[in-house]
């Protein structure tokens, strides 16, 4: 052993756009142990597993391996020095064997073409020491399990000879068993003295699992502990930390809202999963939870988007789930969504702003068949307004607009529809603090104007700062619906992990 | 010039290079007829009448082909559609011949369209097989011979007679237009056709009915296709085999010199008209100059391609 640790990093520092993804990050990882990286949404984990694996460069600070610094130029060159990531998403080529897949960046050659006997057997024998003797090495990948495809790209990181692997939310789509295997192929490699990085928002997962616990917030490594040294509780609290970065309008004084909009027991594959709800008018209700839990496929099974949903959803007298957004922007519903992704889900970008405003509602713009230009560009002109929309001419392209005034272009686009529900799919991410507020704002006035707001955040403070009332989806269900003063982010942060707040004895 | 040029809407530059090559073209053979003859015939109104009227049969199919591109699709069962609506066209004849025609038209575009929409087959490979299905039931139809049946009146009318000293047949590529320009600039239908196919995931979240939108503009691509059928055998008198077959490729050449991005969402009308234009005076020019059909064919194939590099300079917004 030498007096090193395996990986170093010091002072790593990586910003986007202006924002910070880390900060002067300080992180060291043994060999021989599992060492569980914990942190909300966008506190920087992602990056750094990308900066440890060679994907993304950092801007500042160094990396060392075995106390010998490095500057990897590509993910290759890491996977070469033995730092092998499995990611969340799969990196498996669906139209080759599960063979072809596990040898990919190496194929065994002979003669300069590759060995498929020599490649046959080497899957076979990786796929054995997961206990994936079930697999058929000459299998399409796409006719394989999710399950399955999740051990098959186990078994090609074990491949490459790991001696650091890294393991993002990797567990996320397995079986129990597969679970139980690949704790055991864990315990295997820690004894082979191969250092491990997990990553997981699955509490009694990393406490089953790891020796050692590092926190992450906002960028910034908090602190690294040794696994029983903190209650849950501690832990909770170190991963929401203290700061408040932005300013909320105030909560008008509780009052009861007729529910306008009613979802009972939504079901759709396996995303969804029972997932019941109200809205009321002039109530903006958030929707909360870790990424992934079924938040964007309810809005947009109440969109009309997905296919055979079953449940049952009401909005107002009208009731049956709509059959496409066409369906569900008109009366009597008159539901609006802004998507998740506003480049590729929200606007056109390469049209201009007012064609985009428009998108929504030729409807309202037309007289008789044809579109009247007098009415067109006083609606234009409306909208822009109306959201203070930082514009040189609306026949522009959108894509020349910053982040926020491309939002409240999609923004801007629906209240044009004059809907009755809104649905918001994380609407402030990525944008700036200033254009957040005014969002904000936005929203309560439209729920003062008496409409039904749900607003889903992957950030916690704007749930607590903007809703009377807060639902968190875990696994496609909502598990806890938190209620005025009971909105906090300790509860947040346990009703997300599927833990009950009383548990772990949190003083507020 | 050069600042001039740089400050033009990117959607108007391609309409603007067409153009000058236009002129180009036209200067080139005049010098051309000049120093052979000594006479200028390409700047007579006579010729360049001549040149439309052959023009609007390829302008109508352009027209259709348009709609569909600008969706990111492309109709390639224009030839034996045009055929069908021909041949059908003839074969009923009397005042029912027209509904025909264009009722072949609408049939294709339908089926084009709802395989495209619904059952999501890619355009390039549906379109070609219901190009072959038309085919094959033409053979069927004529037993493989070239029809007897004589276009009625009316369709010689429309693509042979003269009306004010301007061919007929430029008049209804000029209503064609119109009716055009007016669905694409001023009704739902057709500003949904540049959303969707921009970004069809956004349109249809947009609460665009993106699918009828597809089936719509190859019925409307179709339909084109049955006029200019019509009026080509209105022209020859008569249907006969592989008409069509000629009209394919510079349509979408046409379309897509005119500007239209071959992958959707932008393109102008005027640029196909001007692109139509372009070509059919190329070829004109060039049979006038008695270049050989090797030839042609190289220089034709050249100016395209070099017409698309040109464009392709244009700055990207978006990755």
């Amino acid at each position: 052993m030498s007096e090193h640790p395996f990986l170093q990093l010091t002072g790593v520092s990586k910003y986007f756009a202006g924002t910070r993804a880390l900060e002067s990050v300080d992180f060291a990882c043994e060999r021989g142990s599992i060492h569980a990286v914990l942190g909300e949404n966008g506190a920087g984990k992602s990056t750094l597993i990308k900066i440890i694996s060679g994907v993304l460069k950092p801007d500042t600070g160094s990396i060392s391996i075995d106390g010998m610094p490095v500057d990897y130029a590509s993910p290759a060159d890491a996977n070469a020095a033995g730092i092998v990531c499995i990611f969340q998403e799969l990196s498996l080529v669906p139209d080759l064997t599960v063979a072809d897949n596990i040898s990919l960046a190496q194929p065994p050659r002979r003669f300069g073409m590759i060995d498929r006997r020599a490649q046959r057997e080497i899957a076979e024998h990786l796929l054995a020491r997961i206990k994936c003797e079930d697999v058929d090495p000459n299998a399409l990948v796409r006719d394989l399990s999710l399950s399955r495809r999740q051990m098959v790209e186990i078994a090609k990181a074990l491949g490459k000879r790991p001696r650091l692997l890294i393991l993002d939310e990797a567990t996320s789509a397995l079986t129990r068993n597969d679970v139980e295997t690949v704790y055991g192929l864990l315990a295997d490699l820690r004894q082979d003295n191969v250092a491990s990085l997990f990553i997981s928002h699955r509490m009694n997962e990393v406490e089953r699992l790891c020796d050692t616990l590092s926190v992450f917030r906002n960028g910034r490594h908090v602190e690294t502990f040794a696994k029983g040294e903190k209650t849950d509780g501690q832990i909770v609290r170190l991963m929401i930390g203290r700061e408040v970065d932005a300013q909320f309008p105030p909560k008008p004084a509780p009052t009861e809202h007729p529910a306008h909009l009613r979802v009972n027991a939504l079901s759709w594959e396996k995303r969804l999963k029972g997932a019941s709800l109200t809205v009321g008018r002039g109530e903006i209700v958030g929707l909360g939870g870790l990424d992934g839990q079924g938040q964007k496929e309810l809005m947009l099974a109440l969109f009309g988007v997905l296919r055979g949903v079953e449940g049952r959803v009401e909005v107002g007298e009208t009731s049956g789930v709509p059959g496409d957004p066409a369906i569900a922007k008109q009366a009597p519903r008159r539901i609006a969504l802004v998507p998740e992704d506003r480049k590729t889900e929200g606007l056109m970008l390469p049209m201009s702003i007012a064609d985009n405003l428009l998108a929504a509602s030729y409807a309202y713009v037309s007289v008789g068949p044809f579109i009247s230009p007098a009415l067109e560009s006083q609606a234009v002109s409306e909208a822009v307004a109306r959201l203070q929309i930082k514009i040189g001419d609306p026949q522009d392209a959108v894509a020349t607009l910053s982040g926020g005034n491309q939002q409240k272009v999609v923004i801007a686009k629906w209240l044009m529809t004059d809907p009755d529900v809104i649905l918001l799919n994380d609407p402030t991410r990525g944008i700036d603090v200033g254009t957040k507020q005014e969002i904000y704002r936005l929203m309560r006035r439209l729920a003062d104007e008496g409409r039904a707001i749900l607003f889903y955040s992957t950030d916690y403070a704007e749930l607590i700062g903007c809703c009377e009332r807060v639902a968190i989806m875990y696994d496609g269900a909502i598990v806890a619906e938190l209620t005025g003063d009971a909105v906090t982010e300790e509860a947040i942060v346990a009703a997300s992990l599927n833990i009950h707040a009383g548990a772990f004895g949190v003083t507020q | 010039m050069t600042s001039a040029f740089s400050r033009l809407r990117p959607d108007d530059k391609p309409v603007v290079i067409s153009a000058a090559f236009i002129v180009l073209i036209l200067i080139l053979g005049t010098v051309y007829t000049l120093a052979t003859q000594g006479t200028a015939p390409l700047f007579s109104p006579n010729y360049l009448l001549q040149q439309l009227q052959t023009g609007a049969f390829l302008g109508i199919v352009a027209a259709g082909m348009m709609m569909v591109i600008l969706l990111g699709h492309i109709d390639l069962s224009v030839p034996w559609t045009l055929t069908a609506a021909a041949m059908m066209a003839t074969a009923v004849g009397g005042d029912m011949a027209l509904p025909t025609g264009i009722a072949v038209g609408v049939a294709v575009g339908l089926i084009n369209g709802l395989g495209v929409a619904y059952l999501r087959i890619p355009s390039m490979i549906f379109t070609l097989g219901v190009d072959s299905v038309m085919r094959g039931l033409m053979v069927w139809h004529t037993g493989g011979f070239a029809p007897q049946d004589q276009a009625t009146p009316l369709m010689r009318f429309l693509a042979a007679e003269k009306l004010l000293g301007i061919p007929v047949a430029i008049f209804v590529w000029l209503f064609v237009s119109v009716v055009i320009v007016t669905i694409l600039g001023r009704t739902a239908f057709g500003r949904s056709i540049y959303a969707t196919g921009n970004r069809e995931a956004a349109a249809y979240l947009s609460g665009i009915r993106t699918r009828w939108v597809i089936v719509g503009a190859f019925v409307i691509s179709g339909v084109c296709a049955a006029i200019a059928g019509i009026l080509l055998a209105g022209y020859s008198t008569k249907a006969y085999q592989g008409m069509g077959n000629a009209f394919l490729l510079p349509a979408i050449a046409a379309v897509v010199i005119g500007g239209t991005r071959i992958l959707g969402g932008r393109g102008r009308y005027v640029g196909t008209v001007v692109g139509v234009t372009l070509i059919v005076l190329l070829n004109s020019v060039l049979s006038i100059m008695q270049m050989p059909e090797a030839g042609r064919q190289v220089i034709y194939g050249t100016v395209i391609v070099g017409m698309l590099l040109v464009y392709g300079r244009d700055k990207q917004l978006t990755a």
